[in-house]
């Protein structure tokens, strides 16, 4: 017997579309929290302690062998491809903003990791300049990317010394001015950006504000709070108000005193100390480290209490100056260590990285990277042991570090000199500042003063955690103290 | 899986309940389609920071992390 089909019946038509329209789409947070399990699940107590005494002999054992197994000493699986060399991925500028001799004052992260926004300004200008800067994004996952051309550049009337993207929301970026004034961007808005400004009132800072951060606040999710420090000795907590306004929720004011090492009242007559950076500790939401003027740095709680004048409360330093004469421009808390060991890195214009332990007064480990001042220091978000210090001008001809160059250390090879420094261009323009992509970690974002950004990524070295080393980076600040 | 006793805290052992018993299946499935006969006694994973050992049972499993000792 045979089989055949039949005849197929075809047909050719043509089809066309002519209108279209754009849309753009993007993920929003999910509002449910975990699932708490069960409580009242029903279990048979007397079926569970048969199966976990029957199970138990064997458990044991295995946990005993593996104890003492050697088998996989040395054993490391490579999952990624290796990459042995950094790259430069983008170069991006805004031509406007070049032309106009701005520099690249501060770069943040998106919170989904895609978008880099960078502020242009004038870092040390001196003036009360209503000189006109910018804030530019760029999709570096767009295909059509242009590194000339960002895809949203917003006109600021004074000069942003700080930008913050909002950690949840993709679209929100805070930026703190140098009038300073605290304004929020929608940068998903296509006529007006700004959503919500503090505006000069008495509350405001009255100096350039140096570092803008979220607060998750606790009852709501997508509500934070901002969080700003300036060199008026003031940090200031905002919460959203009605018309588009930042009204101000808390206050806290950096005083100085001679002699004491604790102090929790506000005196009137105290000088204010400025305050250039803040870090907040990644366990603990109250604690965070600010770095000063004077060049010190300290421990502050948000938990502080005590009232003073202007509804500024005091918070609660916990050590005494240890060098004067230079001034902490950068600090940042380490996102790994733990409560009991917290530890942070600082740098200033004395052109070293110190690394220090919130329970101890002086510094655990300084680093002398030069004799030029350093601008920005960050640990990295997957290596432990990993840090990086970003490193400016400065007047010394006989070291041998670049000027404007990023130079990233790594504790695992070696404690006295970095493992790998980026240059950042072929010119000698420092470099300001720079980010670390905590959603893709090979990926970091340097800001120069000719005013371009570089999209560094990074050697598998410094994205990919080795196996033990949360308990290298303990032992290492254990050795240092001992 | 539903947790029903545990060291660790709530959103860590959901977690490691829904993931890791989804896992075990399939691993007896493929112990049993090679050999009928034979059957799933004990689960090891070792990755970069810790070992997971699942032993399983008919009506429930013991899911442990053990840091290795290097």
């Amino acid at each position: 017997k045979s089989c055949q089909t039949e005849k197929i019946s075809t047909a050719e038509t043509a089809v066309q579309s002519h209108t279209s329209r754009d849309a753009g789409v993007q993920t929003d947070q999910s509002k449910d929290a975990v699932q708490d399990f069960q409580q009242e699940v029903q279990v048979d107590y007397t079926s569970l302690l048969s199966f976990l005494q029957r199970v138990e002999d064997g458990v044991v054992k295995e946990l005993n062998k593996n104890w003492k197994s050697r088998a996989f000493d040395g054993f490391e699986v490579n999952w990624r491809d290796q990459n042995e060399t950094v790259l430069c991925l983008h170069t991006l500028s805004y031509p406007e903003a070049q032309d106009q001799n701005l520099q690249v004052t501060s770069i943040s992260w998106n919170a989904t990791g895609s978008v880099v926004a960078c502020s242009y300004g004038r870092l040390g200008a001196g003036d009360w300049s209503t000189e006109k800067s910018y804030v530019c994004t760029w999709n570096l996952d767009r295909r059509g990317l242009n590194p000339q051309r960002p895809d949203v550049v917003v006109d600021v009337p004074s000069s942003v010394m700080c930008l913050a993207f909002h950690p949840s929301q993709p679209s929100l970026i805070a930026g703190g001015l140098f009038s300073g004034e605290l304004v929020v961007w929608d940068t998903g808005r296509t006529e007006d950006p700004v959503i919500w400004r503090t505006g000069m009132t008495d509350d405001t800072h009255t100096d350039p504000v140096y570092q803008v951060n979220w607060l998750p606040d606790a009852k709501h999710r997508n509500h934070a709070q901002l969080l700003s420090v300036s060199t008026d000795g003031k940090i200031l907590v905002w919460r959203e108000d009605r018309d588009g306004r930042l009204a101000l929720a808390k206050g806290f004011a950096m005083l100085a005193q001679q002699r004491c090492l604790f102090f929790s009242q506000f005196a009137w007559g105290e000088a204010a100390v400025g305050v250039t950076s803040l870090s907040f500790s990644h366990f603990d939401p109250h604690v965070f480290v600010v770095g000063v003027e004077g060049g010190y740095s300290l421990k502050c709680s948000t938990a502080a209490e005590t009232l003073a004048l202007h509804r500024t409360g005091s918070s609660v330093p916990l050590r005494a100056p240890a060098e004067l004469g230079f001034s902490v421009y950068s600090v940042s808390c380490s996102p790994f260590h733990r409560q009991v060991l917290n530890l942070f890195l600082s740098c200033g214009t004395d052109g070293q990285v110190h690394l220090h332990s919130m329970l101890q007064a002086q510094p655990l480990v300084s680093f002398q990277l030069s004799k030029k001042y350093l601008f920005c220091v960050r640990w990295s978000p997957v290596r432990p042991l990993v840090f990086a210090a970003a490193s400016g001008e400065g007047k010394c001809n006989k070291c041998f570090c670049f000027t404007g160059a990023v130079h990233l250390f790594d504790f695992e090879k070696s404690l006295q000199k970095p493992a790998v420094s980026i240059k950042q261009a072929a010119g000698e323009s420092p470099v300001y500042c720079f980010e670390f992509n905590v959603k893709q970690p090979q990926l970091l974002a340097a800001g120069d003063a000719a005013g371009t950004v570089k999209v560094w990524q990074l050697s598998s070295d410094f994205t990919e955690q080795g196996p033990r080393e949360i308990n290298h980076l303990e032992q290492l600040a254990s050795e240092i103290t001992d | 899986g539903i947790p029903v006793r545990t060291t660790l805290d709530n959103s860590t052992t959901v977690q490691y309940a829904g993931l890791l018993h989804q896992l075990t299946m399939k691993a007896r499935s493929t112990v049993r389609d090679i050999d009928p006969q034979n059957d799933l006694t004990f689960l090891r994973i070792r990755s970069k920071k810790h070992e997971i050992m699942v032993a399983p049972d008919k009506d429930y499993l013991l899911m442990i992390i053990q840091n290795p000792c290097e």
